[in-house]
């Protein structure tokens, strides 16, 4: 009996001096390349990016940013619809902190087969000669999948109009 | 008895194991699917001529008709599979040509569809399937549409654009298309279309190895898209999803309700397609205003009528 007690006691003990064991909240990035700021301003110094599935402990909410603690132990703020409660199905944990800069979106296009960047599916090309449909149309859906804004240019745009990472006051 | 117990124990695993939960039992409530003799039976023959794993069950005494009947029910199941992300930008980028094909082509302004890409990427962000590589693009017609290919392939006809009065508005509108795409309604509408009829598989190879059922397939989303339109519930869930979306990326929620109004209020004169292929406009401005209640501190999110302007202004 003495013995239960004991162990009520300790466990009751542990949950009050170690309240973030008890609450911290498990969350993971949504995508490649979520920037991690130092303040909560969005465009304070970004201490890391996150990719797709890296986990994360939220420490507090403050309206459309949380401050987050990293597995390494550091702090940083997160644009919280970049982060998921659940991890992302499908997606192995990245390395964290893939750096401060570099290319985080790997086109679909870039990713097929025999390394061609240009052109079209054989199964589109065919498709659209079987349908006698005007070459002028490939290549607007050619010029379409080429399309690309940088990261750089997002995020001045974003800034710009107070949305995206930059919306709520954040 | 008891091999057969035994295998149709296997039958049912195997089928709760691959299937997608419920939507299995909606599918073969709804219709048996019709065996394919051209496809069907050249997959049966390659699966004839070398054991799988299935057969091994003959090893353990299971009758032969008995495991006929295990590969009949995987069958079923394979048709049943979703589909992949590779297939769905396969079929994506034909139903993209069609797009252009129909709506006029392509609406040439380098500045216009680098505005509309920025605005898309701000909401594709923060939906639910960011990583997908979403592309935007300008259709020259003066018709009042967009609309959402597989793939993440979205378009918007310079007609529509001409009608918005700010960017929370055309964040609305891409939002809704967005929402489509992520929610899968297109797969999932012609995934019960394939069912039903003589397609087996929805897969990269069988798109690959079968320009015909490749090209019947395009048809399909083609008419959906383009002149029966979708089912109402999932045009109404699009509209909850993008009402989502818009706010998740910061922009003034209403904005889909509000071009809502604009083309309510143009029904009967205005050229679009919309009537015919959405529900009432008027039910679906009524479902958005339940919803912006939740909202409440997005009211004073920015609707940007002064940059849309500087883009689209006269």
């Amino acid at each position: 009996m003495k013995k239960t007690i004991a162990n009520v006691a300790f466990l009751a003990l542990v949950f009050i001096f170690i309240p973030g064991l008890s609450q911290a909240e498990t969350m993971y990035a949504k995508k490649n390349g979520v920037k991690v700021t130092a303040e909560k301003s969005p465009t304070s110094t970004v201490v890391g990016k996150l990719n797709t599935g890296d986990q994360v402990q939220v420490v507090k909410k403050v309206g459309r940013q949380y401050q987050v603690k990293l597995p390494n132990g550091k702090l940083g703020w997160v644009f919280k619809f970049k982060l998921s409660s659940k991890k992302p199905a499908g997606k192995t944990s990245g390395s964290l902190l893939s750096g401060l800069t570099g290319k985080t979106t790997i086109a679909a296009r870039e990713s097929r087969s025999g390394g061609s960047i240009r052109g079209l599916k054989e199964t589109t090309e065919n498709y659209a000669q079987g349908k006698n449909i005007d070459p002028s149309h490939r290549r607007s859906v050619d010029a379409m999948e080429a399309f690309r804004v940088s990261d750089g240019e997002l995020a001045q745009f974003q800034q710009a109009g107070s949305v995206g990472d930059y919306s709520g006051g954040g | 008895m008891k091999r057969t117990t035994i295998a149709m124990v296997m039958i049912i695993g195997l089928t709760f194991f691959v299937s997608e939960g419920f939507a299995f039992f909606d599918q073969i409530f709804k219709a048996p699917p019709k065996k394919q003799q051209s496809q069907g039976g050249q997959a049966q023959g390659g699966q004839q001529e070398q054991p799988g794993l299935l057969d091994v069950l003959g090893v353990f005494g299971v009758k032969k008709k008995d495991i006929d009947l295990l590969k009949k029910g995987v069958g079923v199941v394979q048709a049943l599979q979703p589909i992949g992300e590779e297939a769905e930008i396969t079929l994506g980028e034909a139903v993209a040509v069609e797009a252009f094909s129909r709506f006029g082509g392509e609406y040439r302004d380098e500045r216009l569809t680098r505005y509309i890409n920025l605005v898309g990427k701000t909401i594709a962000d923060v939906s639910d399937r960011p990583n997908l590589n979403f592309h935007f693009a300008i259709l020259n017609s003066q018709e009042q549409n967009a609309f959402a290919a597989p793939g993440g392939y979205i378009f918007v006809t310079i007609g529509l654009l001409k009608t918005l009065k700010n960017e929370a508005e055309l964040a609305g509108v891409l939002a809704h298309e967005v929402a489509h795409i992520t929610q899968k309604h297109m797969l999932e509408t012609i995934r019960r279309g394939a069912l039903l009829s003589n397609v087996s598989e929805l897969t990269l190879s069988a798109m690959n190895k079968d320009p015909k059922m490749f090209s019947n397939v395009i048809d399909e989303i083609t008419d959906k898209l383009f002149t029966k339109g979708m089912d109402k519930d999932k045009e109404f869930e699009a509209d909850v999803y993008g009402v989502e979306f818009a706010y998740r990326a910061g922009y003034h929620p209403s904005g889909l309700r509000d071009y809502l109004k604009t083309l309510k209020s143009q029904e009967g004169h205005a050229q679009s397609r919309f009537f015919t292929t959405h529900p009432s406009t008027r039910i679906r401005i009524s479902k958005i205003e339940g919803l912006l209640g939740q909202y409440s501190d997005g009211m004073k999110f920015p609707v940007l009528a002064k940059r849309f302007q500087s883009y689209l202004g006269a």
